[in-house]
């Protein structure tokens, strides 16, 4: 199992619905809409690295409003 | 009243001289030493440290402030000094860096009262002088609803008119009227359009032109000349 916690940056104040489509996303367990240079904080939970890099790069930079995101991979 | 800004750059600055020329206490809280004597020699109270540290944010007995404005140009700090500043009973006003997330903050923060954004203002400021005399553009009520007031012109069409034959169009509301060198009140319609009045009106951008046309008129020339 692989943990992530993926920060994003959004260009849009619409953060109910940003929030709402990225916590639809599977592998996705928990999104906080967050205060300072990012605006939201997903976690997600999934099987391999791979499918990290899936759901941040297609998935949440695909939602319309995500203009950037940056992934943590949790060591522990 | 008294007052606690957090960063004294060119916002948190100007706005504590705004405040002590209005005759309020003010007390800065800065993180950069040099700034901090720089504008200390201006005769103004300043705590060096970081606003978003409740220890030092205390220090400038935050329990007796009426307001605290988080003006850095750091958004994270910005907001905890917020939190802190409502903690110890303040109103708090944030000043953020990019405007879509003006939305953000009012709706998911209910510790911060009031959320500005320099840029707009001054977008605003740069947008009337541009226009130049005519025409000037007093604030953006929505995306697509504007403020502003305009001054009839020896040009116009409604000059000489009374404000009952105003007709404006797009819905646009009249909402108030200043004889040259008088001030701005509310519109009554016995009062005639002439050269050198203001009309102040709300409305959708896309009927300013036309709204422009009909009381400042064509080829309107800028900024006529007073005594």
């Amino acid at each position: 199992m692989v943990t992530a916690y993926i920060m994003i940056k959004a260009h849009t104040g619409d953060a109910d619905r940003l929030k709402e489509d990225i916590a639809a996303i599977e592998g996705v367990v928990d999104v906080a809409i967050v205060a300072g240079d990012v605006d939201l904080i997903a976690k997600a939970q999934v099987d391999t690295p791979a499918e990290v890099k899936e759901i941040a790069a297609n998935q949440i930079q695909g939602v319309d409003g995500v203009e950037d995101t940056q992934t943590y991979v949790a060591m522990h | 009243m008294r007052f606690v800004i957090v960063g004294a750059g060119r916002v948190g600055l100007r706005t504590a001289r705004a405040l002590r020329d209005s005759g309020h206490e003010v007390v800065l809280i800065e993180r950069d030493p040099s700034t901090v004597e720089r504008v200390r020699t201006e005769g103004f109270e300043v705590i060096e440290g970081s606003g978003s540290e409740e220890a030092d944010l205390m220090e400038t007995d935050l329990e007796t402030a009426d307001a605290l404005g988080a003006l850095s140009g750091d958004i994270g700090t910005n907001f905890i000094a917020c939190m802190i500043g409502k903690h110890f009973g303040c109103r708090t006003v944030l000043r953020i860096d990019e405007d879509y997330r003006e939305d953000i903050y009012r709706k998911y923060s209910s510790d911060v009262d009031e959320v500005v954004y320099p840029e707009r203002l001054g977008a605003i400021v740069a947008k009337n002088a541009l226009l130049g005399g005519n025409i000037r553009a007093i604030a953006d009520i929505a995306q697509n609803l504007q403020l502003v007031e305009y001054t009839v012109t020896e040009n116009s069409p409604m000059n000489g008119y009374s404000l009952s034959e105003l007709e404006l169009p797009g819905d646009a509301s009249l909402l108030g009227f200043g004889k040259k060198d008088q001030s701005i009140a509310l519109p009554s319609d016995d009062y005639s359009l002439e050269a050198g009045d203001r009309v102040v009106v709300l409305a959708d951008f896309e009927a300013l032109a036309d709204i422009q046309q009909i009381i400042v008129g064509d080829a309107a020339p800028v900024a006529v000349g007073g005594a």
